[in-house]
């Protein structure tokens, strides 16, 4: 359990040799100990292949790699953070969210059109989430920012969750989303309940919302 | 059903039964729910003609359906006001949900309307069920009792119910005039028998300037 929660804003990663740590670049508020902070030009991890993909897709946040030992806190712009602990299973989130996270865990970049085909193209346009999204997978932990703090809502078979897309964060587990739309001819005539768009996740898993409909 | 998920979300469980909310403060539902806009606030064409030209307009949805529908508006702290049969008088931008069952009109609040920033009508909800208004910061809940009368920042007033008048007292002299105020020129002071609703925050009012 590399990181603990200070409080809602701050959390705390303990670094020890041989464990590396990859955090958003300049989210670093305080440390102890000797730790090193070098900038990773390639954005995460997988080699320069991995790099052009993410640039590629836009999903290029800048990273810096964290060595030594000791212990580290962060914090940015004053967003909730929550510490998501993955046990085998993969986090699907946007990469300018991620906060810190384990050097243990294969990143890698996902294609909104492999889920859902055009429809998940144009959930991606109308989510705010581009075309791609950030994925996580193995065991270890994430820390993920939020605007107004966040809920987890868990997804059963037969108990799928509506979300709005703007108040989506990260989600985890075997879980299929599709937008849904419930547009009607009181939003053509724009007399219309603000809540056209949704995301319906199905299957199994867990999904995180923030209390907010704002982007970071 | 309320219930807080957290202090900046609100949970509503729902068996068929409506609720009034914020129009597109859904962040997320299971089950099956609808949401319908509700024109002119949801009381009728003299609710809509009211609220028209005094200014306290809100946009209001209807939320029917099966599940459970979580609400939240800008990572605002939600706090929960049940009424028995009384009147909750709160500014249209403060209110989150109601049950449906409550009825909501427009209230001219006289000259405190003008220095607190609010506008010269207000919002009441009426009858009994439940409200969840949104305040900036987590909210104080204080009583009002005949013999002490209760002074609030017309910038952090959010809501009130009870039988309680309500008059703005000034506090300028000639220190105000030159620019050396205190920003705390202008108060409501409440009297009566009541429950005032106060945020750790305040916002930009007039009399917060002087």
């Amino acid at each position: 359990m590399p990181f603990r929660e200070i409080n809602s804003k701050m959390i705390e990663a303990t670094v020890v040799p041989g464990q590396r740590l990859y955090s958003q670049r300049g989210a670093m508020l305080a440390y102890r100990g000797e730790v090193s902070f070098t900038p990773n030009i390639q954005g995460g991890q997988g080699g320069v292949m991995s790099m052009i993909g993410r640039r590629v897709a836009g999903e290029a946040t800048p990273l810096m790699t964290v060595e030594g030992s000791g212990t580290v806190m962060f914090g940015h712009g004053g967003h909730h953070i929550q510490v998501i602990d993955l046990t085998g299973d993969t986090l699907y989130v946007e990469a300018d969210r991620l906060l810190a996270f384990d050097g243990t865990l294969q990143q890698g970049t996902m294609f909104m059109g492999s889920q859902g085909g055009v429809m998940g193209m144009v959930r991606g346009q109308v989510t705010g989430q581009g075309l791609f999204t950030t994925t996580l997978k193995g065991h270890g932990a994430v820390a993920v920012m939020a605007h107004g703090g966040v809920i987890e809502l868990p997804i059963t078979p037969g108990r799928e969750v509506h979300v709005d897309p703007q108040a989506y964060v990260a989600h985890h587990g075997d879980v299929r989303n599709k937008l849904s739309t419930a547009l009607g001819w009181r939003d053509m005539v724009g007399r219309g309940s603000g809540e056209a768009f949704q995301l319906e996740l199905s299957g199994n898993g867990a999904v995180y919302v923030q209390a907010s409909e704002e982007k970071l | 059903m309320f219930r807080l998920q957290g202090s900046r979300t609100l949970a509503v469980d729902l068996a068929g039964d409506a609720v009034k909310a914020k129009n597109g403060s859904m962040v997320a539902y299971d089950g099956r729910v609808t949401f319908k806009k509700m024109t002119g606030g949801g009381d009728g064409l003299r609710g809509m003609v009211t609220r028209r030209l005094t200014g306290e307009q809100m946009s209001v949805m209807e939320v029917t359906g099966q599940g459970t529908c979580y609400f939240a508006d800008r990572a605002s702290e939600i706090n929960l006001v049940p009424l028995h049969g009384d009147k909750l008088y709160v500014e249209a931008s403060n209110l989150l949900c109601t049950d449906a069952g409550l009825r909501t009109g427009t209230t001219f609040t006289g000259l405190r309307g003008g220095a607190s920033g609010n506008g010269l009508f207000t919002t009441t909800v009426e009858g009994t069920g439940q409200v969840a208004i949104m305040s900036d910061g987590p909210a104080v809940a204080l009583r009002v009792s005949a013999q002490y009368p209760l002074f609030v920042d017309p910038g952090a007033y959010i809501a009130h119910q009870g039988n309680l008048q309500q008059h703005l007292q000034s506090g300028v002299n000639f220190r105000t005039l030159i620019g050396e105020g205190s920003g705390e020129s202008f108060q409501i002071r409440f009297e009566g028998e009541g429950v005032v609703y106060v945020q750790p925050s305040e916002r930009n009012t007039l009399g917060g300037d002087v």
